[in-house]
Formats: C-alpha cells, sequence, structure tokens
C-alpha cells in the first residue's frame, strides 16, 4: 500500500474523514484517508501518495509531486 | 481375454471414480463473492503480520480441506442493501422523517474479512438488522449536522459526514459503507415545499411575462403585417382606380369628341345669333326711345302740365266761391237777424196797440160774447175736435217733411232753424195772437202788464218751437208733431193787428 498513489474522492482535512480511492489487489478500493502534515487541506480530485497505511482500512496520504 | 480386459477396465474406472470424489471431498475453490475461512489442523494463516488469525482466509483460489480435520466456512463479500427510516431533526430544528438505504459489503482484505468472520459467520442472515440499528443511530446525528438543503442538494457533506461518524465503527466490524443513500424526505412541516416556491412562482411569472411578451409582439408583428397589407392594398386600389379613371376620361373624351365639337360649332352658331338679337334689339330700343318714348315723356309733361294748372285753376276757384258763400251766409244772416228785430219790434208795437183796442173794445163786447162765446164754444168744440184730426193727419206728413228736412240740413241747423223762424215769425206772432181774437169777453185781472204777459206767454210757446226744434234735431227722435204752429186758423176770427 504504502508508495501507491490515489485519487481524493472525499475532501480531506482537519476534522474530516477523507477518501481516496487508491488500485489495490487487482480492484480499486477506497479507503479513509487522513493527512500526514497536519491541518493541511485536500481538495477533491488531488493526487495524492499513500504515506502509511493502517489496517484494515486507513491511509495517511500526503499531496503527489505531479 | 476381453473378460479380463473389461474387468481391468471396470477396475481402472472405479479407481477414477474413487479418485474423483475422494478430490471432491477434500478440494474447496472460493468463489469471487466469497471468503472461505478454513480452521482446524494446520490451518494458519499467512498474514504480513506477527501474530495469527487462528484460522485461514482464502479467497478466489481453490484449497484442500482435510475432512475431520478441518472445516471449511464460507463468507459471502458480496455487497447488502439496508433500509434505513428514521425520524430525526435537521440542524435548523425542523422534524423530517427519513428513508434512506445504506449499501456495504465486507471489506476485501484479509483484515476486513478476519474481523467480519469473526463478528458475522454464524449469523449472515442478521447483518441487515444490526447495520439497520447501527445506521439509524448514526443517521440521526448526521442530519443533525445537515440543513435540509444540504440534506437535498449537498451529497459531498452527506457521504462526508457519514465517513466521520461511522468509518471507526465499519472498521470494528469489518464492514465497508459503499454508498448511503437518502430516499426519501417526509417534511411534515412543509418547509421543502415552501422552499420550492419562491423558485417556482419566479418561474411561472417569469413564464407568464415571457408569453405576454411573446404574445404582445406577436401581436404587434401581426396587426403591423395587417396594416402593412391593407396599406398596400389600398395603394394599389387608389392606383387602380386612378387610371381607371383616366381610362374613363378618356373613353368618355373619345365619345364626347363628336357631340362637343358639334356642341361648339352651336355654340358659336348661338354666340353669333346672340349678338345679332342683341344688335337687333338695342336698334328696337333706340327706335323707340326716338319714336314713342320721348314723344310720350313729352306728352305726359304736357298733361301733367295742364292738369296741375287746371287743378291750381279749380282749387282758387272753389276758395273763391266758398269765400263768396260765407261773406254771403254772414250777410244774409246778419240781414235776417236785423229783419226779425224789426218784425218784433214791430209786432210787439202793434201788439200793443191792439191790445189797448181790445181792452176798450172788450170790456164793451164781454157779455155779447160771453154769450156767443159760449155758443162758439159749442161749434169750436165739434170743430175743433175735427181739425184737430185733420191737423194730426197733416201734421204727421209735415213731420215726415221735417224729418228730410232736418237731416238734409243737419250741417247748417241754426242757420236754417232761425231762417225757418225768421220767415214764420209773422205767423206766430199772428197765431199767437188769434188766441185773443177768439175770445169775445176777457177779463185781465192786472191792466196791460197782464196782457204783456199773456202776449209773452203766447210769444215765448213759438220760442219754446225753436227750443224743441234744436231739441228733436239734436235727439234725431222728431215725434211727427209740428213744434209751432203753422197756418192761420179758419175759423175764428183773425185778429187785426192794429198798429
Amino acid at each position: 500500500m504504502v508508495g501507491k498513489q490515489g485519487r481524493v474522492t472525499g475532501k480531506i482535512g482537519p476534522g474530516l474523514v477523507g477518501e481516496v480511492m487508491v488500485a489495490v489487489r487487482g480492484g480499486v478500493e477506497a479507503f479513509y484517508a487522513h493527512a500526514t502534515v497536519p491541518d493541511e487541506e485536500i481538495p477533491t480530485g488531488s493526487i495524492v501518495i499513500v504515506v502509511d497505511y493502517f489496517p484494515p482500512r486507513t491511509v495517511y496520504v500526503a499531496r503527489a509531486l505531479v | 481375454m476381453p473378460t479380463e480386459y473389461l474387468v481391468i477396465g471396470g477396475a481402472v474406472l472405479v479407481a477414477l471414480l474413487v479418485i474423483i470424489m475422494l478430490f471432491k471431498a477434500v478440494w474447496r475453490v472460493a468463489e469471487p463473492n466469497e471468503a472461505l475461512i478454513i480452521s482446524g489442523l494446520g490451518a494458519r494463516g499467512k498474514t504480513e503480520l506477527t501474530d495469527s488469525l487462528g484460522f485461514k482466509i482464502v479467497t478466489g483460489k481453490g484449497t484442500s480441506v482435510l475432512p475431520g480435520f478441518q472445516t471449511a466456512r464460507r463468507l459471502r463479500l458480496d455487497s447488502r442493501a439496508a433500509n434505513l427510516q428514521v425520524s430525526c431533526v435537521t440542524q435548523q430544528g425542523i422534524p423530517v422523517v427519513v428513508k434512506g438505504v445504506v449499501i456495504y459489503k465486507v471489506g476485501d482484505d484479509l483484515h476486513s474479512i478476519a474481523n467480519a468472520a469473526r463478528r458475522f459467520l454464524d449469523q449472515q442472515d442478521s447483518m441487515n438488522g444490526a447495520i439497520h440499528e447501527l445506521f439509524t443511530g448514526h443517521l440521526r446525528s448526521i442530519i443533525g449536522n445537515l440543513t435540509v438543503e444540504d440534506l437535498i442538494l449537498n451529497r459531498e457533506r452527506l457521504t462526508g459526514e457519514t465517513r466521520a461518524s461511522a468509518a471507526d465503527e465499519m472498521i470494528k466490524l469489518g464492514l465497508i459503507v459503499d454508498s448511503l443513500q437518502i430516499q426519501e424526505i417526509d417534511d411534515e412541516t412543509g418547509y421543502i415545499t415552501n422552499l420550492g416556491k419562491p423558485h417556482a412562482a419566479r418561474i411561472a411569472a417569469s413564464a407568464r411575462i415571457a408569453e405576454a411578451q411573446r404574445d404582445q409582439e406577436a401581436t404587434e408583428a401581426e396587426q403591423i403585417a395587417a396594416a402593412n397589407k391593407a396599406s398596400a392594398w389600398r395603394d394599389s386600389q387608389i392606383k387602380q382606380a386612378a387610371y381607371q379613371a383616366e381610362i374613363d376620361e378618356a373613353q368618355a373624351r373619345s365619345r364626347q369628341a363628336g357631340p362637343l365639337s358639334e356642341a361648339s360649332a352651336r355654340q358659336e352658331v348661338v354666340v353669333q345669333e346672340t349678338r345679332a338679337a342683341e344688335l337687333e334689339a338695342a336698334l328696337a330700343e333706340q327706335r323707340l326711345q326716338a319714336q314713342v318714348r320721348k314723344p310720350a315723356d313729352a306728352r305726359a309733361y304736357e298733361t301733367v302740365t295742364l292738369s296741375q294748372a287746371e287743378r291750381d285753376a279749380r282749387i282758387a276757384q272753389a276758395e273763391a266761391e266758398a269765400r263768396e258763400t260765407e261773406l254771403r251766409a254772414t250777410a244774409q244772416a246778419s240781414q235776417v237777424k236785423q229783419a226779425a228785430a224789426a218784425e218784433a219790434e214791430s209786432v210787439r208795437l202793434r201788439g200793443l196797440a191792439a191790445a189797448e183796442a181790445t181792452k176798450a173794445t172788450g170790456l164793451g163786447d164781454a157779455e155779447a160774447a160771453k154769450a156767443r162765446g159760449l155758443a162758439a164754444a159749442e161749434a169750436a168744440q165739434a170743430q175743433g175736435l175735427a181739425e184737430a184730426e185733420a191737423a194730426r193727419a197733416k201734421g204727421l206728413a209735415e213731420a215726415e217733411a221735417i224729418r228730410a228736412r232736418a237731416q238734409a240740413l243737419a250741417e247748417n241747423q241754426e242757420a236754417v232753424i232761425a231762417q225757418q223762424l225768421a220767415e214764420n215769425w209773422p205767423k206766430i206772432v199772428e197765431s199767437g195772437a188769434k188766441a185773443f181774437g177768439n175770445v169775445d169777453h176777457m177779463v185781465v185781472l192786472n191792466g196791460a202788464q197782464g196782457i204783456e204777459e199773456m202776449l209773452a206767454k203766447a210769444l215765448t210757446l213759438g220760442g219754446t218751437g225753436l227750443g224743441l226744434a234744436r231739441s228733436l234735431l239734436n235727439g234725431a227722435t222728431p215725434n211727427g208733431t209740428a213744434a209751432n204752429g203753422t197756418g192761420p186758423e179758419t175759423n175764428g176770427k183773425a185778429v187785426d193787428p192794429a198798429p
């Protein structure tokens, strides 16, 4: 999971639980997402990279340097 | 030989069947939508994590399960739907009844499958009830954080709130929420209906406005088109009429050309004839002036002048005659007056003398007269009656004559009466004196004065005749009796007026 890129489908921000879609296990799955940098806001549609993965379905993401 | 082959073949077949049945009993395949949970001898899940699950999870492939030593259970990974119906209150405090559906499944990773297997493996059918209870609670908190407008419009917020409130618990249960859908919102207060009304009214108003404007534009366009059509038709009609009028005029002119030339020729003739007639009339007038009117004027002038002169002469003559008549009348009147005066004087004197004589003789004769008078009175009475008849008849005739004469001489009453009186004066006096002639013997009580009085009374009888005549003429009602005594008495002796 770590190092995979994903697409934000639910806004990530302080006090919110975001959602990212990540290609995994041959499909695309939704994971609950939080920002690595506190108080960072990542709007819907941004590309992010998974920095940390907490099973079963939580990831910490940062903005991908596209 | 064939029997051996048959036996061998049958044995082989049986062996194959046995092998297949054994394989079928041992080998289990997980379908794409399920996970095999294998527990028992040697079933240790090899995960990335250090500690073991205590059972093996197989997805998407086959594995051998030793009957008797291991058990294989299937966990369905299908998505499931749980219907929700929640009475709750929105952020604005508006009570709503929300009907929704939550679509969830068991997570595809081993951790989620392990969590879900531990919780739901034997009660997969009652999952929906648990999820329903769970999400009913969550939905209350979710909707309490939203406004009605968000609920309707803002899917982002709805899913965000759903994740925020339910994520951790779903992780605990090993489930994933694929979708949370609000199907129906029952709004008892009519908030949603009213929410739409301003917009609906605005849209309806703008629709009506647009319709009215388009209708107006269309009507205007139609009317303009109709007006243009009418004006074009009018112009065309006017032009046609003008051309038609020109055509008619030309035709009429051509039709009238013959009669017109004829008429103009005739007009020339008439003009010339008129000139000739005028000249003739002038000539006749000149001739009339010279031959008739001038002489007639001269004659008329002459006649007028002559008649004026004649009239003047007649007027002068009449004036002269009138003057002459007037003078003669005055002269006659004065003459009559003088004669009357003289006559009266002589009568008075004669009367006086006669009275004296009568007085002297009367005394002597009184006796004789008395006797004679008695006889004579008898006779005279008889005769008088007869004469009275005669006198009445005569008087009637004379009254007629007098009335005629009075009418004829009404203008000159005074003069005529005076003249008549003057003419008859001697007879009057004579008659007055005749009364005494019939008296043989008269006693006069107061001498000469008495006789004078008697005479005067007798004479005034004649004088009253004049007054009576005047009144008769003025009243114009003659009684047919002669006012004055006329004619001398035939009987009795006439008194000789002694001078």
